[in-house]
């Protein structure tokens, strides 16, 4: 029996022990027109050989791996990760634990996480981080409902140069608030300073993503500027490698910072696990969400850590509670604690240099491809948008046939983007990744024609 | 590649004054800390973690295993749906699975937890009610309920009522009729509860329910009870959630990630999240299994992309490995095992709710506290001495001093009978030596930690590096 030590004699003699005739007896409760006469309809059981051969089965009907250059991104990026960063999230100390209910018997997993948002803060310039959310588009909507609390306004100001799945996530979790979401207009790429002007009295936060979906720097020092005039907190959505060379967001006035931190150290996986993290200044701390562990003293004056301020959770407070978070995404946090620590400042530093070089080597590249040019004017952090002469779809499906995915198609999220792609790069990419992108869309160009 | 100058690619006022103050270490030293820190944790390979309501049972290697393969790990979510076939089949079989387990008709595989999925129960629940132009205001919720249902029920907009349990740890069906009206738009039940009994009147609970025009959504968190013997949705209840971290093996990883699959019967199918996986035998588009954008009625989205696909391969690993039989063996030693240790234990403690349990029961130190001054905490922290975890303590909140066990089927016997023992042990020291029992811990790599000390002096970043 997979994964159940108890034997027959064992169930005998335990049933014995409870006074029971039959493990049957212990089901009493259960209504008998509940109980289900046949076995379920499900597969199985499979033998570990058999599952293993399955599961490699279903994974050869992805492709991925050698043989595909892959220029996605769009919030998931593919990034390398050394190796011991699986072997330390791979012991089962960390992997097999909980929620450190018993803080005495959980200190790797407290200090773990209380190195984890020590660094997020360190990226994010704000003190105050805290152990997790599920994604960075939950960890944007519930900054939106903590920012909400704090200002007591109903207007939230989200730009539209935001990660559409943050967007529609935000718009899920506040969909049965009484917090009305504005959307603002973008400008060249970048939100519209005009409209945040117009929009910001009366709003609680203003949500930026920096750099934003399309990869472009924001005027963060006049969004910030602005916000601050009207009272509104500046909600910064961030990618963590940026802020190995952008300015954090505590020093353009972001009151709370949030982001998707799947890309320190962890695969793609279809999408899932992600990581969220969120930071705050120590004015606001007691108002964020989920859990947050602080250094304590035991009864010994020996160092150590707690889960603290609990009384804003929901196994406290309950409906009063800051959030509904329990679960986490634990582990994924100590992946990327365990990976910023194998990077170190100068190796970061060099992943967000690297990042830079290639992007821009490519952008040069692309946009040397009769016919295709840069969408937008302004700088770009890893990302980049491409204006192309013929429908997009086309030239993915052509490229997909030379094992080259170039992008992320616009039109998906933005209407009025036809023909654009939005290409990422990754510190995987070689130049000659980058130079077959640029000679095989060059060559599906000039063959024209759409079939 | 020609070396960018920063200050000239991304704008001098851009950029940070100095990079960020992260560790400068070497591998060995990097491993190493992380190595010392693991042998601070207790973890579920060690030793029994028997945390009521959070089925801490062991996680099967092979399932880590087949999670990290390149052509699972390595998908990218904005791949065309053609290169991702494998992935997209995965996710709608195992919806499919779950839906047979549970009886619902179709499961969203996107919340990434158990609370996520009670969010989106309840957004689901709300635009049903919309739909029907019904603007309810109330979720009735048991007394005995996980705090993060009232959470969930209140991020959804709604109000909560507690309705309070009776003298046998079951919902009262008459306080429940007198709490329900037009203005309930559901009621969350978790069955096997968290006092570890089963609702027998469930049947009947349900139709006091229904008869309101409201929802019942059912709290899945002690599925691991009813696997192969009861399915939830047979009972009536209209949602669902799964806890793919609990019931179905996946790791719980320090905390996370867990996965939060959210069931419906089918006239909620059209209010699930969007995308959904599905499957078109005919290969229209020339493939079999796609992602459905077009659900008009869907709430929206819940998580970024799909949901923590890597965690659903753990628990469709499991599914497979376990098959009908086997996962039924799961419910029936995870009872067994609960009622052993029950049995074992209940002369030593106060049982407020008697009768055989489900996969977890709830013991109360009230006679500990009573006569010797040992509260449940101290029992808890003394268990740690022993190398044990602690149950959940304090929780449920209708029984004082609570110790909230849940061994899980994947417990040896022998396991049990040392748990037994310890705690059996720490009873006769709450007699005999009870300074020893509230001053515990004292072999864990530190003492009992001032809590209050640390919230009142905040210290939640380390300033060392900066």
């Amino acid at each position: 029996m997979p994964y159940v030590p108890n034997t027959d004699r064992d169930r005998e003699e335990m049933l014995a022990a409870i006074g029971a005739a039959s493990v049957d007896e212990l089901f009493a409760d259960v209504p008998n027109d509940l109980r289900i006469d046949e076995a379920i309809d499900i597969p199985g059981p499979l033998a570990e050989l058999e599952l293993v051969r399955h599961m490699r089965k279903l994974a050869a009907m992805n492709r991925t791996g050698e043989g595909v250059i892959s220029f996605l991104g769009g919030g998931v990026y593919d990034c390398v990760t050394p190796a011991a960063v699986g072997h330390v999230t791979g012991m089962p100390q960390f992997f097999t634990a909980y929620t450190p209910y018993q803080a005495e018997a959980s200190q790797g997993t407290l200090q773990s996480i209380y190195e984890f948002q020590s660094l997020v803060a360190r990226l994010t310039g704000l003190p105050a981080a805290n152990a997790s959310m599920y994604d960075g588009a939950s960890a944007a909507a519930e900054a939106c409902l903590m920012a909400a609390g704090i200002r007591r306004r109903k207007k939230i100001l989200v730009s539209a140069t935001t990660n559409p799945a943050l967007r529609a996530v935000t718009k899920t979790y506040l969909g049965s608030s009484d917090v009305e979401i504005v959307e603002l207009p973008s400008d060249g790429g970048a939100t519209d300073l005009e409209a945040l002007r117009e929009g910001l009295p009366g709003a609680a936060a203003v949500l930026v993503q920096h750099p934003n979906f399309f990869g472009l720097l924001e005027p963060v020092d006049e969004i910030g500027r602005l916000a601050r005039e009207s009272e509104t907190l500046l909600i910064a959505s961030v990618d963590p490698v940026s802020l190995a060379v952008l300015r954090p967001p505590g020093e353009y006035g972001a009151e709370i910072a949030v982001g998707e931190g799947q890309c320190l150290g962890s695969p793609v996986g279809f999408g899932g696990p992600l990581l969220g993290f969120m930071a705050t200044t120590e004015k606001h701390l007691r108002r964020l969400p989920g859990r947050i562990i602080g250094g304590a003293v035991d009864c010994s004056g020996r160092r150590g850590y707690v889960m603290t301020l609990q009384t804003r959770e929901q196994h406290i407070r309950r409906e009063r509670a800051t959030s509904n978070i329990c679960t986490n995404e634990g582990l994924v946090a100590l992946a990327a604690t365990v990976y910023l620590s194998l990077l170190g400042k100068e190796g970061f530093h060099e992943l967000a240099l690297q990042l830079g070089s290639k992007a821009r080597y490519a952008a040069d590249a692309l946009a040397a491809v009769p016919g295709v040019s840069l969408r937008f004017a302004r700088p770009f952090f890893r990302e980049f948008v491409i204006e192309l002469p013929a429908d997009a779809s086309w030239v993915k499906r052509e490229l997909s046939k030379i094992g080259i995915w170039p992008g992320l198609k616009c039109s998906c999220y933005y209407e009025d983007m036809e023909n654009c792609l939005l290409v990422t790069i990754s510190e995987r990419h070689t130049r000659d990744d980058i130079d077959s992108l640029a000679s095989g869309l060059e060559a599906i160009l000039s063959a024209g024609g759409q079939s | 590649m020609p070396r960018i100058d920063p200050a000239a690619e991304w704008g001098a006022d851009q950029l940070r004054a100095e990079p960020p103050a992260l560790p400068e270490l070497t591998e060995p030293e990097v491993v190493r800390h992380f190595a010392r820190l693991a042998e601070r944790n207790h973890h579920i390979d060690r030793a029994i973690y028997p945390l009521g309501s959070c089925t801490m049972k062991y996680n099967p290697r092979v399932n880590e295993d087949v999670a990290t393969l390149e052509g699972l790990a390595g998908v990218h979510p904005e791949v065309e749906g053609e290169y991702a076939q494998g992935a997209i089949a995965m996710m709608y079989h195992l919806g499919r699975f779950l839906a047979e387990i549970s009886g619902m008709d179709a499961v969203s595989l996107q919340p990434p937890a158990g609370a996520s999925g009670e969010l989106t129960g309840m957004l689901m629940t709300r635009a049903y009610h919309a739909d029907r132009g019904d603007q309810r205001k109330i979720v009735i919720v048991p007394d005995s309920a996980h705090g993060t249902n009232p959470a969930s029920v209140a991020l959804a907009g709604y109000r909560t009522m507690e309705v309070a349990s009776g003298p046998d740890g079951r919902i009262d069906v008459d306080e429940l009729r007198r709490g329900v009206d037009g203005d309930t738009a559901a009621v969350m039940i978790t069955n096997p509860n968290t006092l570890g009994v089963f609702e027998t009147r469930i049947r009947e609970i349900l139709d006091v329910v229904h008869d309101a025009g409201a929802l019942a959504y059912l709290d899945g968190a002690n599925l691991n009870a009813s696997l192969g013997i009861v399915r939830p949705g047979d009972a009536g209840f209209d949602i669902m959630h799964f806890n793919l971290h609990k019931t179905f093996a996946a790791p719980h990883g320090g905390g996370g990630p867990g996965s939060g699959p959210v069931g419906v019967k089918a006239h909620l199918t059209k209010y699930l999240p969007y995308p959904l996986a599905s499957r078109d035998e005919s290969k229209a588009q020339g493939y079999e299994y796609s992602m459905d954008y077009d659900r008009p009625k869907s709430i929206g989205k819940v998580h970024a992309v799909y949901g923590n696909f890597l965690v659903m391969v753990k628990a469709y690993a499991y599914i497979l490995t376990l098959g009908p039989e086997g996962l039924r063996r799961v419910a029936e030693n995870a009872v067994l095992n609960a009622n052993y240790l029950q049995a074992l234990l209940e002369p030593y403690y106060d049982l407020p709710y008697k009768g055989y349990c489900q996969h977890e029961f709830v013991l109360s130190a009230t006679r500990q506290k009573e006569e010797h001054g040992v509260r449940a905490l101290d029992v808890a922290k003394r268990l740690l001495d022993y190398g044990l975890h602690a149950p959940t303590v304090y929780f449920p909140l209708i029984v004082k001093e609570a110790l909230m066990i849940e061994p899980t089927e994947t417990e040896s016997r022998e396991s049990l009978d040392r748990f037994a023992e310890a705690m059996i042990a720490i009873a006769r020291e709450s007699e005999n030596t009870p300074a020893l029992v509230t001053g515990a811990p004292t072999s864990t790599p530190v003492g009992r930690m001032d809590e209050a000390c640390a919230a009142r002096e905040l210290d939640v970043c380390s300033r060392d590096c900066d």
